[in-house]
């Protein structure tokens, strides 16, 4: 398993070659002449807004999809056949940001599966072995002998990577590493590719995130509108802003955060969390007044998954109580949510929030609405303004909610939670995956409700973003409240918090 | 790192962000919505053919004769009509269920346990002289509870212990017809009959329509499959039944509880299973004996899949798969063929759609 990749390969060809990739679907080009070259031993970070085409991408060099147009050369070899076995034969694994796990297996089961070593199920220590060995050479910890729909959200991203690592990568792809990740583990993440840059693979992240392309990777492509605008760049010339502007098409600077939004009052306490037990969550308690948006800040898997669904009313405490207004916030009554005015921004939006397969319009409709409906035309007709409103880019509201791009379907779930003005907000990770600007059409929309007089929670993960955002910040470690923060924030005191005081 | 940024003023503006858009989306629906079901028929009928041949008929000439037994025999197109009524009326509960993804496969015991409470009903001391019409009504709303409680005793299993609806509503429909078996012999029997049989349902027969030349249950599914149509796409629970059959944690988080709905579901498949079963024995048996449960309530699963879940397809099946069934009995008396053919071919059209609807799921997998 050790150094995989052969001199012979550094020094011959790239490790990927295409040439004139374009890729469509229907009339929108998702893909449009692109030519890029990775080579090995170099981390190359792909930059782009949302629905750049970025994923496209990195699909057609994982086999997953057809170019429409245009050839790859994989370590200088043709490729022949757009086929996921293929790709797998030359190396290439794409860890997707959407994971592909088998939630009722565990993580070592999980490798197994993806890499059989022969017609007998290994035995359950060697299973647990192979994982251990993984874990210590690549520094990414995973728990072993949990259903991997237990995991945390980072630790199933780690796993995502060590199947991937374990299948011998030479050319290692990744969707959107850091998007569910602390800074810390992003690091650390970043920190692992180098290592296995230098081992002589060839690694490509995609990434929002500017900082980590100017401090973790060696060239970068950025994508714009499915075309090329800045071709595999020397990273040391490049800098935030001039990566910013090609991203973007014109330079973005301001922070949006409390600081643009003005001053408003703070109202009476409105939502109230009180010596809440459940799961991970252990005697949490808080409240949050009318207009003030209240951060909770931690690692990922730290109980944010138990809070969201008892904020949401979809599980129940088996202690304490959560109260809206004074009132208990009813467990799988999600109209009475609705009706009280909660919104809730779920942090996985295509299993809480959305109906992929069903059109822009019925998704629209969810939850709202009474015993019957207006005829297909019509509920398409009132679905279209509001899609102007919220600028989701579609091909129009019959459109399947599976055909928008992350941020899109992001803006449409906000377009149906966030009117009427919502009272409260349950926001979760409401920024996750998207693109600067759409993350800043969402920040502004969520803190404009604030303003409004609406009680907010924001549950993330990206610390920035909380400290522009938050009046105040609670910090989740271990199921537990480990600290509570005024501004001016102090970062070392919240991530000393994050570490848990235990 | 990636902090919020913002550029007043211009987040309308940008270029085309859509990675992916409908293109020829209409036309891979209508692929997959006749086409599989077209092709299954065809493919079977084609098999059967080869069948047919081996048995030392002529093929051709035989399925002419079962288009000769269907619309020109007298009484093919009413007899049609007739065995379609339980099939349409069953293949739309179950299309709705199989689109909320609620497996059932009990319709046979709810249909069975519909006709006997309606016969219990209507043939009991005092009720069994009331007027006709009365007698008609009450039936088909006993049919309907009694079905939809049977139907619904899946779903308790299910939300209250997480039993499988597929082997619970399966295991029902035995259950059912051990008490079907149990009422024709002691709960309901006529005395006055040699053989275990219910007394005759009297003036709760249905009454045939002048000008059809049915009886009143195939105008019954003929009404029903528009109704249901409304429902599913003009009224929340229709709405809620499809959000069931895509993404139940969606709608538990934003609509309503998940259980609530499968209630509502089953509970419809059950009633017009239990009315299918009301409508047999008072338009066509007139009493239920030991032989009553034929297996309508399994061919309408197949009706409900050859109408791709959707309710004028269900008709369509529904009729066709009748015709099938009458036009064979014609031409295996007149070719001497086998009887088994109806149900070979009922078999085949199974396996060709599924067969069929696994290569246009391909098909569309392959093609963006």
């Amino acid at each position: 398993m050790n150094t995989v990749v052969t001199d012979a390969r550094v020094d011959a060809a790239p490790a990927v070659t295409a040439r004139a990739l374009t890729r469509r679907f229907g009339a929108v080009a998702a893909l449009d002449d692109v030519d890029i070259v990775i080579r090995a031993g170099e981390i190359h970070a792909l930059l782009g807004e949302n629905g750049a085409g970025k994923t496209t991408l990195v699909r057609i060099l994982a086999g997953l999809e057809h170019p429409t147009d245009g050839e790859v050369e994989l370590w200088g070899a043709p490729v022949q056949q757009f086929a996921a076995r293929a790709a797998r034969r030359h190396g290439v694994a794409l860890v997707q940001q959407h994971f592909t796990l088998v939630p009722t297996l565990t993580a070592e089961q999980n490798l197994v599966l993806a890499r059989p070593t022969g017609r007998w199920l290994p035995r359950r220590g060697d299973a647990a072995g192979r994982l251990r060995s993984l874990v210590e050479r690549f520094g990414l910890d995973v728990r072993g002998g949990v259903p991997a729909s237990e995991l945390s959200v980072g630790e199933q991203q780690r796993l995502e990577i060590l199947r991937a690592l374990d299948a011998d990568a030479s050319i290692l792809l990744l969707d959107e590493p850091t998007a569910v990740l602390t800074a810390a583990e992003a690091e650390s993440l970043l920190a692992v590719c180098r290592r296995l840059a230098d081992e002589g693979r060839a690694v490509v992240i995609i990434t929002h995130r500017l900082a980590e392309v100017t401090a973790g990777c060696d060239r970068v492509t950025v994508l714009r509108d499915g075309k090329v605008v800045l071709a595999d760049a020397a990273v040391s010339e490049q800098s935030k802003h001039t990566l910013a502007e090609a991203m973007v098409g014109r330079t973005s600077s301001a922070t949006i955060g409390l600081a643009q939004m003005g001053d408003h009052e703070l109202g009476v306490e409105r939502i109230q969390v009180h010596h809440v037990t459940v799961g991970h969550l252990h005697d949490v308690s808080f409240a949050v007044r009318a207009g003030e948006v209240l951060g909770v800040a931690g690692v990922d898997g730290n109980g944010q998954a138990e809070l969201e669904s008892l904020l949401a009313g979809v599980r129940a405490p088996d202690e304490g109580t959560i109260t809206l207004d004074g009132d208990r916030v009813e467990v799988m009554r999600p109209r009475d949510r609705i009706r009280r005015g909660v919104a809730y921004i779920p942090s996985d939006r295509y299993r809480w929030g959305m109906v992929r397969p069903m059109s822009i319009a019925d998704n629209i409709e969810l939850g709202r609405g009474g015993r019957w409906r207006t005829g297909r035309a019509a509920r398409h007709r009132t679905a279209e303004p509001r899609l102007t409103e919220w600028d989701v880019r579609s091909a129009g509201a019959a459109a399947p909610v599976r055909s928008l791009s992350g941020g899109n379907a992001q803006k449409l779930l906000l377009a149906r939670e966030m009117s009427p003005v919502p009272g409260a907000v349950i926001a979760c990770h409401p920024t996750r995956g998207l693109d600067p600007l759409a993350s800043s059409v969402i920040a502004e929309r969520v803190l404009g409700a604030a303003a409004g007089g609406a009680a907010v929670v924001w549950i993330g993960v990206e610390l920035e973003e909380l400290l522009s955002v938050s009046h105040r910040i609670v910090v989740l470690a271990g199921g537990r409240v480990t600290g509570e923060f005024l501004p001016p924030f102090n970062r070392n005191a919240i991530g000393l918090a994050m570490g848990g005081d235990r | 790192m990636s902090a919020v940024t913002v550029d007043p003023g211009t987040s309308g503006a940008g270029g085309s962000g859509v990675e992916v858009a409908a293109g020829g989306v209409d036309r891979r629906r209508l692929v997959s919505t006749i086409g599989v079901p077209a092709g299954a028929v065809l493919a079977s009928l084609l098999v059967g053919a080869v069948l047919i041949a081996l048995e030392g008929s002529n093929p051709l000439a035989v399925y002419a004769e079962v288009f000769r037994g269907v619309f020109v025999e007298n009484r093919g197109l009413r007899n049609t009509a007739i065995g379609a009524t339980p099939l349409v009326l069953m293949g739309c509960g179950l299309a709705i269920a199989y689109r909320s993804s609620l497996y059932t496969i009990g319709a046979e015991g709810q249909y069975v346990i519909g006709a006997v409470a309606a016969t219990a009903w209507a043939t009991a001391g005092g009720v069994r002289d009331l007027p006709s019409p009365l007698l008609i009504v009450g039936c088909l709303v006993i049919a309907a509870i009694a079905g939809s409680a049977w139907s619904c005793i899946s779903a308790a299993l299910n939300t209250r212990f997480g039993t499988n609806i597929v082997i619970s509503s399966l295991l029902l429909t035995y259950v059912g017809i051990a008490i079907m078996q149990w009422a024709i012999r002691v709960g309901i029997r006529d005395p006055e009959s040699f053989i275990p049989a219910s007394r005759m349902i009297g003036d709760a027969a249905l009454p045939i329509v002048p000008g059809l030349n049915t009886h009143l249950g195939f105008v019954i599914a003929l009404i029903v499959v528009p109704v249901l149509s409304v429902v599913m796409s003009r009224t929340r629970f229709g709405y809620r039944a499809d959000v069931l059959g895509h993404n139940p944690n969606a709608l538990g988080a934003n609509e309503v509880r998940e259980s609530r709905v499968m209630f509502g579901v089953l509970g419809l498949v059950g009633a017009l299973a239990g009315i299918a079963g009301y409508i047999q024995v008072a338009g066509v048996t007139q009493r239920i004996n030991a032989e009553f449960s034929v297996g309508y309530g399994y061919t309408a699963i197949l009706v409900a899949l050859l109408g791709r879940m959707n309710l004028v397809g269900v008709l369509l099946a529904g009729l066709g798969l009748s015709g099938l069934t009458i036009g064979l009995d014609v031409a295996e008396r007149t070719y001497d063929l086998p009887s088994s053919l109806t149900g070979l071919l009922q078999a085949l059209i199974i396996i060709f759609v599924v067969l069929a609807d696994a290569i246009a799921g391909r098909i569309e997998l392959r093609r963006p």
